[in-house]
């Protein structure tokens, strides 16, 4: 069995403004597998993209605080990892992509400059000239066989260095102009016509989902052993959203890469994702196979999202909604967090926080890719009409 | 979009004619204020000179305000300065003296920039805590230190105590080597005199460092908190995302940007400090534009020089509009969203 990219346990980080405290993620348990794409899916405000940002530690703390858990990467617990080490984590072990690709990119510095300052900081690394972080070998494996018979493939066909080819690959890293040349092949695999020129202009003369473009390839050119997606097409319009999202897709598909992928989207989420995370209120109500979750949910926060999601695009009626509100993290509800808007709560729900435990009660205790549900009543959740 | 390298020539242009008015304003002034009540003038100024010296004197200075001015003009439009009351002419002395005054504020901005900048990074950085205060404690020291008190206390204590002299641009009046620039440093290189090149940097540290320190907290206080402003964004984050260890964050992301501000306003500075070194050169000998201007508005008892001071204070103006000139096209290339238009 192959060892998980991350292990996130127990997780728990909060923030503290003022005399209050906010709990935005709780007893988060997560892993991600090599290879595997796992979404995190819940609604505004439920911790998704501080859970993003507290696995590279890029919150800043304080306000943010880690309070428990652990945050295994590759074998290193990332709690435990000094600030100035962290450095050497970003980029090349966990990469990033980013929710406002507006102003994400540095203004002061042309496309080029920002791209190959990240192949820089891998080539580096990768001839021992700087330190870097030895978690273990899962580098963001491009060793996957590139359909040719693609457009997409046949782009992507020449970062590939498989195998004898890494040391050529150090050979070519030399000069300026061989940068380039990198750079160029990162602009082509994220489908950007016109690499030469855009090579050139500034971020300011660039649209948005050119902008997100240019942070996928920058994020990809350090092939990061993790890839963590925040919402990486919700700031963008709706025509661009597609195009990007067909863009993450393909790239999935090309690069063997291990991905938590966020989103408030759950359609995204099912097209991309492998495994999926709900998150309702800082913590995980629901996890499973997306196949499974989507088809059967057995938790009833699930299920009132996906009843939610205006999925057809036809006028039968007005969409339903949740009753209630999102709570407030600052004084969460006592045991289910959901248990105020739930029509299933009793009042076991109120007392004791519900475990997230296996839906089948003969699942293999430790196994993966288990559905499981927060929920006392997981058996009762109504399924789908 | 994109620009156009011709562009900057023509907006250097613009800003350059722009000059035009401005001096014209300052030349009026300045006149009118030195020229009003000057009846009575030559008695007063020679008192014991001959009948035909007043006479002469007279002549130039008696005439109705408006004829003296058309005259003034026409000289300076002739490359004419004028001449002090003694009758010394005013421009080979402006021209000795205005590079050791650059001279001298280019250091102090050097020092500014080296120092205060990063001064203002560190205090960003740790902004709440200790460093921050320790650094606010420092500028504020220099801002709050009038600039006599400052030069004095340099002159007489710490520079005999650290060894450096407090005088004079050489530790010889007048150097073994001819003076092409007037800048003491510059000059002494130029000798390839190396002995000469320790002794003028060694005279010019005192000085300069007064000057910065007394001016370090615009610098410090506009890079800090333009920093803070910058720090938040998101492409700040983005670049510590990259594996970018905090140094380059700072230095060559957050900075890049956060200088901008900074620039402008050492800009504005820098031509205020040209007119603000009067004291620091008179404290310290420094035979820069500043003790000409003091000399020339009648102080330490000198008399009166009324064309060197119109000069004295069009060179200022000058000053002024060129460091705003620069400011703007350092703008210009620090910020590649700014139009040159």
């Amino acid at each position: 069995m192959t060892q998980p990219v991350l292990i996130l346990d127990n997780l728990s980080v909060t923030y503290t403004v003022g005399a209050g405290t906010f709990y935005a993620v709780s007893d988060v348990s997560l892993e991600i597998e090599p290879g595997r794409v796992v979404g995190i899916v819940g609604e505004t405000g439920c911790g998704k993209s501080t859970l993003a940002k507290a696995i590279p530690r890029l919150l800043p703390e304080p306000p943010a605080t880690i309070g428990s858990g652990t945050i295994i990467f590759q074998g290193t617990d990332l709690v435990k990892v000094p600030k100035r080490k962290l450095p050497m984590v970003r980029g090349t072990g966990i990469g990033m992509i980013f929710q406002e690709p507006l102003n994400s990119l540095n203004p002061a510095y042309r496309v080029f400059d920002q791209i190959v300052e990240s192949i820089r900081i891998r080539h580096y690394r990768e001839m021992g000239w700087v330190k870097s972080f030895q978690g273990g070998p899962n580098p963001f494996d491009y060793s996957k066989p590139p359909d040719t018979t693609t457009v997409a493939g046949s782009l992507s066909k020449a970062i590939i260095p498989s195998g004898a080819a890494e040391e050529a690959v150090r050979d070519r890293l030399q000069t300026r102009s061989q940068y380039r040349e990198e750079v160029l092949e990162y602009l082509r695999l994220v489908r950007i016509n016109d690499p030469e020129t855009i090579l050139n202009l500034f971020p300011h003369e660039l649209s948005g989902g050119m902008r997100q473009r240019i942070m996928i390839a920058m994020a990809l050119s350090e092939k990061p052993a993790l890839l963590i997606a925040d919402e990486p097409t919700s700031a963008l319009d709706v025509t661009i959203q597609a195009q990007v999202l067909t863009l993450m897709k393909e790239l999935i598909d090309e690069v063997h890469a291990s991905i938590l992928f966020i989103s408030h989207d759950l359609g995204v989420i099912a097209e991309t994702a492998d495994e999926v995370g709900v998150m309702y209120a800082g913590r995980i109500v629901e996890y499973g196979p997306v196949a499974e979750v989507f088809k059967d949910p057995r938790h009833p926060y699930t299920k009132a999202l996906l009843k939610a999601a205006p999925a057809h695009y036809k006028s039968d009626g007005p969409l339903s909604s949740i009753a209630g509100s999102v709570p407030n993290l600052s004084r969460p509800p006592s045991g289910c967090r959901f248990h105020p808007r739930c029509v299933l709560a009793r009042d076991v729900c109120r007392g004791v926080t519900p475990p997230l435990a296996p839906v089948d009660p003969n699942a293999p205790p430790g196994g993966r890719h288990i559905h499981r549900s927060a929920c006392y009543f997981a058996a009762e959740v109504p399924g789908l009409p | 979009m994109g620009r156009n390298p011709g562009d900057l020539f023509i907006f250097i242009g613009k800003r350059l004619l722009q000059l035009i008015p401005v001096l014209i304003g300052v030349i009026i002034l300045t006149f009118v204020c030195t020229h009003l009540k000057l009846q009575g003038l030559c008695n007063a100024v020679y008192p014991h000179a001959s009948p035909g010296t007043i006479a002469l004197c007279n002549a130039k200075y008696g005439a109705p305000l408006l004829t003296q001015f058309v005259q003034y003009i026409t000289n300076l439009l002739q490359g004419n300065w004028g001449q002090s009351t003694l009758g010394v002419q005013v421009y080979p002395q402006i021209a000795a003296d205005l590079p050791a005054t650059i001279e001298l504020v280019l250091a102090a901005l050097f020092l500014m920039i080296v120092i205060g900048i990063p001064l203002g990074v560190i205090a960003a950085q740790y902004s709440g805590r200790w460093a921050d205060h320790l650094v606010r404690i420092f500028y504020l020291s220099g801002w709050a230190t009038p600039t006599y008190l400052g030069a004095v206390i340099a002159a007489v204590f710490i520079g005999p105590w650290l060894g450096l002299p407090t005088r004079g641009e050489y530790s010889t009046v007048v150097p073994p080597f001819h003076q092409y620039t007037h800048m003491s440093v510059v000059d002494a290189i130029l000798a390839g005199n190396f002995p000469y090149t320790i002794d003028a940097i060694s005279h010019l540290i005192l000085p300069a460092t007064v000057l910065a320190f007394i001016n370090m907290g615009i610098a410090t206080r506009m890079t800090r908190a333009s920093m803070l402003e910058v720090l938040p964004l998101d492409y700040v984050r983005s670049a510590r995302m990259k594996g970018l260890g905090e140094f380059w964050v700072m230095y060559k992301h957050a900075l890049r940007n956060a200088l901008i501000t900074t620039t402008t306003v050492l800009g504005v500075t820098a031509g205020g400090l040209l007119a603000g070194t009067v004291v620091i050169e008179e404290v310290f000998d420094w035979p820069g534009i500043g003790q000409y201007a003091y000399d020339a508005i009648g102080g330490g008892g000198s008399t009166a020089n009324f064309d060197g001071a119109i000069a004295v204070v069009i060179i200022f103006a000058i000053a002024v509009v060129i460091a705003n000139l620069i400011a703007d096209i350092l703008y210009g290339v620090l910020d590649p969203r700014v139009d040159w238009r």
